[in-house]
Parts: C-alpha cells; sequence; structure tokens
C-alpha cells in the first residue's frame, strides 16, 4: 500500500525533509570541497603566470598559457601519443573481451576456474601490474624478450622499453591485460541476456555460426559495445599509473601521453600555470567526450532491439 | 550445444591462452620472489627455477640482507633499503582503505537511500552534482587537492587521503546504491512507517538487511579503490608516515639498480589483500561491475 499524501501530518513530513537534508549533506560537503575548489583553482591558475621560483608574483596573462600550450611542440606529440595509444587500446579490449566472455560462458572444469583467474588483473593496483610488465619487458632479463630467444626468434635481446617503436605497445601489453577482466565480464553478461531460443531458430533454419554471430550476437549486444568502447577510450585516455613505473614517459616522450606530460609541465618543470592550463583542456575534452557517450547512450536507436 | 571435435580443441587451445596470458605475470613474479638474485641475470631465464631461496622475504620482514648482495655491492643493498618501507606502507594502505570503506557505508548508505526515497527540494540537481564530479579527471585535480590537503594541515597524513579517496567514491557508492534501492518494491518500508518506525530505523532494520549484498559490493569497491589508487596518494604523502603502498612499490620499483628479487617481494605482499579479496567476493564483484557501467 503506498500512503495517500492526505494521510501524512505536516510534522511528518517536515520530519523526512530533515532527515533528507542530513542525510545527503556530508556527502554533497565531501564531493563540493574536492570538486568546486579545484575547478576554480585550475581555471584561476591557468590564467596566470605561476612558476615554482616565483610563487609571490602570479600575473594575470589571460589566455597566454593557452596559446604556449597549443604553440609547443609537445601538445600536439602528446595528443598524438594519446590518441595512438586510444585507437589500439579500445579495440582490442573490446574485441578482446568480446571473445574472452565467450571462453568464459564455456561449461567446463577450465571456464571455472578461467571466471575465477579473469577478476585478478582487476583487482591489484595498476602500479603494480605496471611493475610486473615492466619486469617482463625488461632488456637485459626479461621473460618476453626469454621467451622470443628461447624460441629462436630473436639472436639477442631487444631494448623494448626503451625504443620509441615499441615502448607504447609494452605499455598497450599490460593495459590491455588491467582491462580485460571488465570488458569480459560485461559482455558475459550481455551474452547471457540473448535468449537461447534465437540460436535455435537460426540453427534451425541452417544459419553457420559466422552467419549467427552477425545476425544475433553482435546486433543484440550493441549497447553493451559502445558502453565498454566509450568507457575503455575514457580509461585511456586518462592513462598514467603505468607509464609512471613501464616508461617514464620515455623514450624520448614516446610515452607521454597527456596525463603525463601534464603531471610532467607540474612537477618536473614546475611550471603550474602550464599544467593548470593542460588540465582544463584535458578535462573539457573528457566532458565533450561524456556528454557525447551520454548522448549515445541515451539515443533511441540503441535499445530499439 | 552441439560442437564438433576441432571446435572444442579450438576453444580448449584459446581458453589455456587467456589463462596463460592473465597468469603468468601472476606466476613469473611470484617465482621471482623466491630466487636469489644471481639466478634472474640469466639469458634466457631458468624457466624452472633452479635455486630456490627465502633470502629476499627475509630481508623485507628482518632487514637481514640476501646472500647475494656482497657480491653485487653495497650500493645496491642501500638502494633496496626502500623496499622495507613495505611493510608499514601496507598497514598504512589497509588502514587508509579500511576507513575509507567504513565512510562509504556510514555516509553513502544513508544519502544513496535518501536520494532514492525521499522527495526534497534540490535532490535532482544535488544528485546530478555528485555523480557528474566523477568526471574530472585526476591529472587536472593534483595540485589543487595538494593546496586543500595542506591548508586543511593534513599533508602526509592518513587524514587527506580518507578524505580524497572518500570524495571520490562516496559518488559512485550512492550512484550505485540510489540504483538497487530504486528496484526494492517500498512497500514493507511504507508498512512499517506507518508502524511509528523512523527513516533511519527502516534503513537499518529492513532495507540494509535486504540488500546486504550491494552494501558489501559498495564497501569492496570502495576498498579496492583507496588500495589501489597512485596518483592521489603520490601528491598528497611524503614521508612513510603515511605513503601507501603503490607508492612503495613504485618508488622502488624505478630505481634501476634496484633488487628485482627484492621488489617481487613486495609486489606479492602488496597482491595477496586485493587477490583474497577478489576471489571471496568474486559473485558480488562480478554483479556490482556490470551494474557500475551499464545502468545509469
Amino acid at each position: 500500500m503506498r500512503l495517500s499524501p492526505r494521510s501524512i501530518p505536516m510534522s511528518w513530513k517536515a520530519r523526512e525533509t530533515r532527515y533528507a537534508y542530513a542525510t545527503v549533506l556530508p556527502v554533497v560537503v565531501v564531493v563540493a570541497l574536492f570538486t568546486i575548489y579545484p575547478v576554480v583553482y585550475a581555471v584561476s591558475t591557468s590564467l596566470r603566470q605561476v612558476v615554482l621560483y616565483r610563487p609571490d608574483s602570479t600575473p594575470f596573462v589571460g589566455l597566454k598559457n593557452y596559446v604556449d600550450i597549443v604553440r609547443g611542440d609537445f601538445f600536439p606529440t602528446a595528443w598524438a601519443h594519446t590518441l595512438t595509444f586510444t585507437l589500439f587500446a579500445v579495440p582490442l579490449a573490446t574485441v578482446l573481451g568480446f571473445g574472452t566472455a565467450h571462453l568464459l560462458r564455456v561449461r567446463s572444469r577450465l571456464a571455472g576456474f578461467l571466471n575465477a583467474a579473469v577478476l585478478l588483473p582487476w583487482a591489484i593496483p595498476t602500479v603494480i601490474s605496471g611493475v610486473i610488465w615492466a619486469w617482463i619487458f625488461n632488456s637485459t632479463y626479461g621473460a618476453f624478450n626469454g621467451v622470443l630467444y628461447s624460441l629462436g626468434l630473436i639472436s639477442s635481446y631487444i631494448p623494448l622499453l626503451s625504443r620509441p617503436s615499441s615502448a607504447l605497445f609494452c605499455v598497450l601489453f599490460a593495459h590491455i591485460w588491467k582491462e580485460l577482466p571488465l570488458t569480459s565480464i560485461l559482455y558475459v553478461a550481455a551474452l547471457q541476456a540473448i535468449p537461447d531460443e534465437l540460436y535455435d531458430a537460426a540453427r534451425a533454419d541452417g544459419a553457420g555460426v559466422l552467419a549467427m554471430l552477425r545476425r544475433i550476437t553482435i546486433p543484440l549486444v550493441l549497447p553493451t559495445t559502445l558502453i565498454v568502447v566509450i568507457y575503455e577510450s575514457m580509461v585511456a585516455i586518462v592513462t598514467f599509473d603505468l607509464l609512471y613505473v613501464m616508461t617514464g614517459g620515455g623514450p624520448a616522450g614516446a610515452t607521454s601521453l597527456i596525463s603525463y606530460y601534464i603531471y610532467n609541465r607540474m612537477f618536473t618543470s614546475y611550471n603550474f600555470g602550464q599544467g593548470a592550463a593542460l588540465a582544463v583542456i584535458l578535462a573539457l575534452s573528457l566532458i565533450v567526450f561524456i556528454l557525447v557517450y551520454l548522448r549515445v547512450l541515451n539515443s533511441e536507436e540503441v535499445y530499439r532491439e | 550445444m552441439r560442437h564438433s571435435r576441432t571446435q572444442q580443441l579450438l576453444v580448449t587451445a584459446l581458453a589455456l591462452l587467456a589463462a596463460a596470458y592473465i597468469l603468468a605475470p601472476f606466476a613469473w613474479v611470484a617465482v621471482s620472489s623466491i630466487q636469489p638474485e644471481k639466478e634472474l641475470f640469466s639469458v634466457p631465464p631458468h624457466w624452472v627455477p633452479r635455486i630456490l631461496t627465502g633470502d629476499n622475504y627475509r630481508f623485507i620482514f628482518t632487514g637481514k640482507f640476501p646472500a647475494g648482495y656482497t657480491e653485487t655491492g653495497l650500493l645496491r643493498g642501500r638502494i633496496s633499503e626502500k623496499a622495507r618501507d613495505a611493510l608499514p606502507a601496507l598497514m598504512n594502505s589497509t588502514i587508509v582503505a579500511l576507513t575509507v570503506a567504513a565512510a562509504n557505508l556510514l555516509l553513502g548508505v544513508v544519502a544513496a537511500y535518501s536520494f532514492s526515497r525521499l522527495r526534497f527540494r534540490g535532490a535532482g540537481a544535488l544528485y546530478t552534482f555528485v555523480l557528474a564530479s566523477r568526471l574530472l579527471p585526476p591529472m587536472a585535480l593534483a595540485i589543487p587537492y595538494y593546496l586543500i590537503v595542506a591548508r586543511l594541515g593534513l599533508l602526509d597524513r592518513y587524514g587527506a587521503l580518507i578524505l580524497i579517496h572518500s570524495a571520490v567514491t562516496l559518488p559512485f557508492t550512492v550512484w550505485f546504491l540510489a540504483v538497487y534501492f530504486k528496484r526494492v518494491p517500498p512497500d514493507m518500508e511504507d508498512a512499517a512507517l506507518v508502524d511509528g518506525c523512523t527513516r533511519l530505523q527502516v534503513l537499518v532494520r529492513i532495507v540494509a538487511p535486504v540488500a546486504a549484498p550491494a552494501l558489501a559490493a559498495a564497501a569492496a569497491f570502495a576498498f579496492m579503490f583507496s588500495y589501489n589508487d597512485f596518483p592521489f596518494a603520490l601528491f598528497v604523502t611524503s614521508t612513510i608516515r603515511s605513503q601507501t603502498i603503490p607508492v612503495i612499490v613504485s618508488a622502488t620499483a624505478v630505481n634501476p639498480d634496484v633488487s628485482f628479487g627484492v621488489v617481487a617481494v613486495t609486489v606479492v605482499l602488496t597482491m595477496l589483500p586485493p587477490v583474497a579479496f577478489a576471489l571471496l567476493f568474486r559473485r558480488y564483484i562480478t554483479r556490482g561491475l556490470i551494474t557500475v557501467v551499464t545502468t545509469r
């Protein structure tokens, strides 16, 4: 039974409202402290010249930091590296997640074991996975080189992490390892929601595995695919932890993605004004991205199936 | 379903490949942690270790140098000394993460319940504000966070990490649980209210027991986030008084002269709590992960 508004005495209603504010406010206050002030501060810093060696003089310089950043050599390269990384990371995480999900749904002891194992890379700190993968890709003693060497594929070890051409791919390898649990679990849920009858009917009509994949599975998991693609893009764009422990942004800036570049501006060059301007640019790009994300999620097309 | 023999073989082979990709790094670091340093330097590596030792573990727990250290020089030993901070750092991480999980249960659950059940002026706006706060990338917040923490006098204190981690995890907890509460029919709660229970009593006695799995998942996520956080901990901690384990392990590992055997021990010790956690709460976490990304 739902209470009709008339049966509720006024004082009771007032009490409910007071209770509502009392319970909601602590969260709102904590979140506001760590949202509103940082945003205001970042925007205001980005419009000033703020450098470490002149803490007392922070003149207003308008959009100079933004102009300097955008005109600088490293800004386009940092974005180019970020986009390269994202363009590889997102399709790989998506397709491998989709594939792994199928393996997880098989009824076998191996699949049961895989179901427990698949969570583990997600569970451990990203920094820790970076340390492990850096050891595996180590130029002089790494297991990855060791495998290639033992198989006779290379005659001497390759310094994978210190070559601009391969360093980003080593990070990518670790990144996919970390993201695979989430994408495959999401796809397991999506696959479970597809009624078996659809496949039975298709099979009765003589459809092959590929036809069913193309006509049934892929269209029906499309909403999940969109979510995975957009979520993974956001994760890839802000990648930082792996870079910090695996490459330090090097060699020669080859793995200096945008988040790492900001970190570098602030804590190596100590140019806080430029760092803040960069942070604002990154935040705005992400917000645009998220708005598109929400637009896509809300669009009828996805849910019409 | 009918599968041909070749199909079954293919599926098994792929599953083994996936298992190898997922588990090999864990196995490799564990094996590295129980070998003397000299063994780790062989090219190609000994895939099956020849010599096993507990020296690296003993170094972390007691400070007694592993036998091989005298050969590789004093410098290396001195540098690896930082790895001994792993134990206090694990303690710091655990204390902070447990407090953050508790704060999420204490503040997040009541807020989520109010958002999902009660109507009050500004509810929609506040809810949107809390959720939207998570859209800011961590790197954009780094310096302001540092300044807030400094002004509160909390630099290098647990309090700084607890506040920041709570600010980051609470929006998620509120959202996750509000979505969950909305799906529960309110009939029982309405009946209890008519019987004279207060909202808080209803939440504690009726809603919480039913929602226990969701609460466990929310607490687990908060714990995991706090335990795993790197960038924020990097900015607001400076000594072992508050440095968490990701900070210590990264500081140790990025040093090119460090002994990997010792780093491997810190890695293994760091992984134990979250791995145990993930295996124990597997069902809740899986369900939670799905809700996280798919529900709006």
